[in-house]
């Protein structure tokens, strides 16, 4: 029984035991906002901003690597790490930030629910708060672990964006000159569209999700080889599926001139040009990927906002222990729920500040976690390489750049 | 000077430090706090020093010849005499901005992590000690510096500001910075918590302080924190445990339980230990752990107690006493025969109501109900309910007395069984 050599079996074993955080993380990426803004992306510059999809993969790699070392080797969660090395004051501004930027997001998922449920015909005052009540008792009754097992299943229907990409039947030719040839007018709505798709793939609120997860498992730095394979995988998986939303919608809508402002416009325009079955096959994914990220992103933000301020938190703990958590994630979610209810609300206006406060945001996190990732004290021994700090700083530099211009973009008109 | 004066830690630091005529001598950056709750008068660490920086260098002091005044609401801290801070002090205190501000400590009463938001300290006559920690919301709110807005905004709704504190002498700080203090003195107040207790904190703790909180722990409270904890943290804290060290706990714990940690831990690891460990130990748990995984060997207890059926209960009982066995292993007492060959069973209740000098082959009973070492776990809990039993005997093929298997681990069989059902 005392092998040295792990056989290719055992291999296998450890690597599925130890693959699910850069999973999951990958596919709750893809959620309903990601969704519309590659699908408007896709209508609005056809080919064009593929491109972008390569950098924020490196990106999100590189991202994601440090999140799950920092989890490895502190075993803090990062709002812990945050709080004890940057004081009250930031960790407070971060935090009241980083909530109302994710009730917005949550806001964007049920409008997701929403929207891909009527292509179905099923009105949003019912579907609204079933997917609402459902989210809540899954979670608050504990049976959310076996419920995320569920969606990951499920999010193997993202899958169905390249079904739904194939029937339009995309210019290969065109999309491999685009890809390499990018050629994209730089205008205001321009740049806005390539932060809202790097920041909609790299979301702050993701970098707490993917330490939190690390740490659950309990990985051990001897495995981080296929952490950092899960990693690769979860993130390929969100770069593929963002990539065959953007050709779906480039082949069909961009071609045909037809603009959309949400992701439900993206499902119903299909129908006339790839078929009701392109057309419901992206209305499911979309609805599966809200209800996913629905799920999530309350608890996450509930939990790290909690952690920061040394309130009790954990769905393992009772309503009376854990008060301010299970407060914090019931409210998240009514909240945004009763946003999508109300008649005209605005949504695109709601979707498109949660994704400008996501951008500010983002380059704060950053630069916090670049300082703790490099601090000696706390990483010992492994602290960044020089790769992953040219990685990381510049595309701190970048994101920053750009929410600088995207911020203050109308004050130049 | 008045003769009492509290403040929170939060209102000393960065603010200045000025000398009896009013000159700057540099900022205000920590405290240092006695880190040997021994030397505590009445549960409050006393302040012996303080960090000053000054043109970017830090300087510790003696803080006997600092004190505090309030002056028109605001903090000042004064300086009388600058004494250098013995270097016994810097490198053993407690830092009370490094160590406990925004850092994650033990609330003893509460048997569970906090986070601190502020630090209150009284100066009197014979010095100045941290009293208490603000866990509150109220020391949330001063720290980010609008408590005072939000206080009055809420008193016009009638409603307050929840502040909490708990007393230093229920705390015990864990995270440090300071590589050089004595952790076994700093954490001894950590031995008082039950064990499970503990081992739900060191779950919580991060992977530096847990080990450390573990290593502080005597042999005979590690084991028992380390049978409490999930597989998960139990592997992450042997790993960090020196070889022999850790060999000392398992040498502790119940066979049943190290074969069930070493299931979970690499081969050469498992090796390593088990060379390290009390040789009747390791030879134990090598038995179990030839048991496949899911066998009813893989979960017994191999501390069972056996007699022979012509002793008396006297010889018995006083058997019992120099052995000391655990609490578990007293749940059923067994009759062997030649080669250890089960024969049959008898209980304490027995042994306590039969006089001194009965045979136990007067009060035994024939073990009917007993389990094959290779049958499935699957099968137990059904007998354990169906004769109400404590405990349920073990033989292999031959009928030799193996082991046995103790209603506590079944109850854990069950419930993981509950909850993958759910």
């Amino acid at each position: 029984m005392f092998r040295t050599k792990k056989t290719f079996y055992q291999r296998l074993v450890l690597f599925l035991a130890i693959l699910g955080p850069g999973i999951i993380t990958g596919s709750v990426d893809n959620d309903a906002g990601g969704i519309t803004t590659y699908s408007v992306a896709g209508a609005l510059y056809g080919y064009n901003l593929l491109w972008t999809l390569i950098p924020s993969f490196v990106v999100l790699v590189a991202i994601q690597e440090m999140n799950a070392r920092m989890g490895i080797v502190t075993g803090k969660g990062l709002a812990d790490l945050i709080r004890e090395n940057a004081g009250v004051k930031i960790t407070f501004f971060i935090f009241i930030g980083l909530l109302i930027a994710d009730i917005g997001n949550t806001t964007t998922e049920f409008a997701g629910v929403a929207g891909s449920m009527e292509v179905f015909g099923v009105n949003k005052y019912i579907s609204v708060p079933i997917v609402g009540f459902m989210v809540w008792f899954l979670v608050v009754k504990g049976t959310y672990k076996f419920a995320e097992r569920i969606f990951l299943l499920f999010s193997v229907s993202l899958l169905m964006y390249v079904v739904s990409a194939l029937m339009g039947k995309p210019n290969w030719g065109e999309i491999g000159h685009a890809v390499i040839h990018p050629q994209m007018e730089i205008n205001a709505k321009s740049l806005a569209m390539v932060i809202g798709i790097v920041g909609t793939t790299i979301a702050p609120w993701m970098q707490f999700y993917m330490q939190s997860s690390v740490i659950e498992k309990g990985l051990e730095m001897k495995n981080y080889r296929y952490s950092l394979i899960d990693i690769v995988v979860g993130c390929v998986a969100t770069v593929v599926v963002a990539f065959f939303i953007i050709v779906a919608c480039a082949s069909t809508l961009h071609v045909n001139g037809i603009q959309i402002n949400e992701a439900k416009d993206a499902a119903l325009a299909l129908k006339p040009l790839a078929g009701a079955f392109a057309s419901q096959v992206f209305a499911f994914g979309l609805f599966i990927a809200s209800i996913f990220s629905a799920t999530i992103l309350p608890l996450a933000t509930a939990f790290y906002v909690c952690e920061a301020f040394g309130f009790e938190a954990g769905i393992d703990k009772k309503w009376d222990e854990a008060k301010e958590f299970y407060v914090l994630y019931t409210g998240i979610l009514v909240l945004s729920a009763a946003i999508i209810l109300i008649p005209n609300a605005p949504l695109i206006g709601i979707s498109l500040w949660s994704q400008v406060l996501n951008g500010i945001l983002l380059p704060m996190v950053l630069v916090c976690m670049m300082l703790l990732v490099n601090n000696k004290k706390i990483m010992g021994k492994y602290v960044n390489n020089p790769l992953t700090n040219l990685v990381g700083w510049i595309a701190v530099v970048v994101l920053i750049a750009l929410s600088v211009l995207l911020v203050f973009q109308p004050l130049f008109g | 000077m008045t003769s009492l004066t509290t403040f929170y830690l939060s209102r000393i630091i960065d603010t200045k430090a000025l000398d009896s005529n009013g000159k700057v001598i540099g900022i205000v950056k920590d405290l240092l706090v006695d880190s040997d709750s021994s030397n505590y008068t009445s549960g409050h660490p006393s302040v012996n020093g303080i960090k000053i920086k000054f043109n970017k260098r830090m300087d510790f002091f003696a803080f006997r010849d600092f004190h505090i005044e309030k002056v028109g609401g605001k903090m000042r801290v004064i300086c009388d005499k600058l004494t250098a801070l013995p270097a016994e002090h810097i490198d053993g205190d407690l830092y009370l901005v490094d160590s406990v501000l925004d850092k994650q400590i033990v609330d003893l009463n509460g048997r569970k992590l906090v986070r601190v938001n502020d630090v209150r300290l009284v100066s009197i006559a014979n010095g100045t000690y941290a009293v208490a920690v603000d866990i509150g919301i109220e020391g949330l709110l001063r720290r980010i510096g609008i408590v005072r807005p939000i206080k009055f905004m809420s008193s016009l709704f009638g409603a307050n500001v929840s502040s909490k504190f708990i007393l230093w002498e229920d705390v015990e700080a864990i995270d440090f910075s300071n590589l050089n203090i004595k952790l076994s003195k700093s954490y001894s107040r950590l031995q008082t918590l039950h064990p499970s207790d503990l081992a739900d904190i060191i779950e919580d703790l991060g992977r530096k302080a847990s080990a450390e909180v573990f290593s502080s722990l005597d042999e005979e409270k590690a084991a028992d924190v380390l049978e409490e904890l999930e597989i998960d943290a139990q592997v992450r804290i042997l790993e960090s445990l020196s070889i022999e060290k850790a060999a000392d706990v398992l040498d502790k714990m119940p066979a049943d339980e190290v074969a069930d940690i070493f299931d979970a831990l690499e081969d050469d690891k498992v090796e390593l230990l088990l060379k390290e460990m009390g040789e009747d130990t390791s030879q134990e748990v090598r038995e179990l752990l030839y048991y496949p995984d899911n066998s009813v060997g893989s979960i017994m207890s191999t501390e069972v107690l056996s007699f022979n059926e012509d002793a008396t209960i006297d010889e018995v009982l006083a058997d019992l006493k120099a052995k000391k066995p655990e609490a578990e292993a007293l749940y059923n007492l067994f009759v062997t025969g030649e080669n250890d060959v089960l024969i049959a069973t008898f209980s304490l209740r027995d042994l306590v109501i039969h006089a001194p000098e009965t045979s136990i082959r007067q009060i035994m009973r024939p073990a009917t109900v007993h389990l094959r070492d290779y049958q499935k776990i699957n099968e137990v809990a059904e007998l354990v309910s169906k004769y109400n039993l404590l405990a349920i005997p073990v033989v292999d093929r031959d009928n030799v007395l193996q082991g046995m298997v103790v209603i506590d681990d079944v109850i854990d069989d069950l419930m993981g069984k509950g909850r993958t059902n759910k």
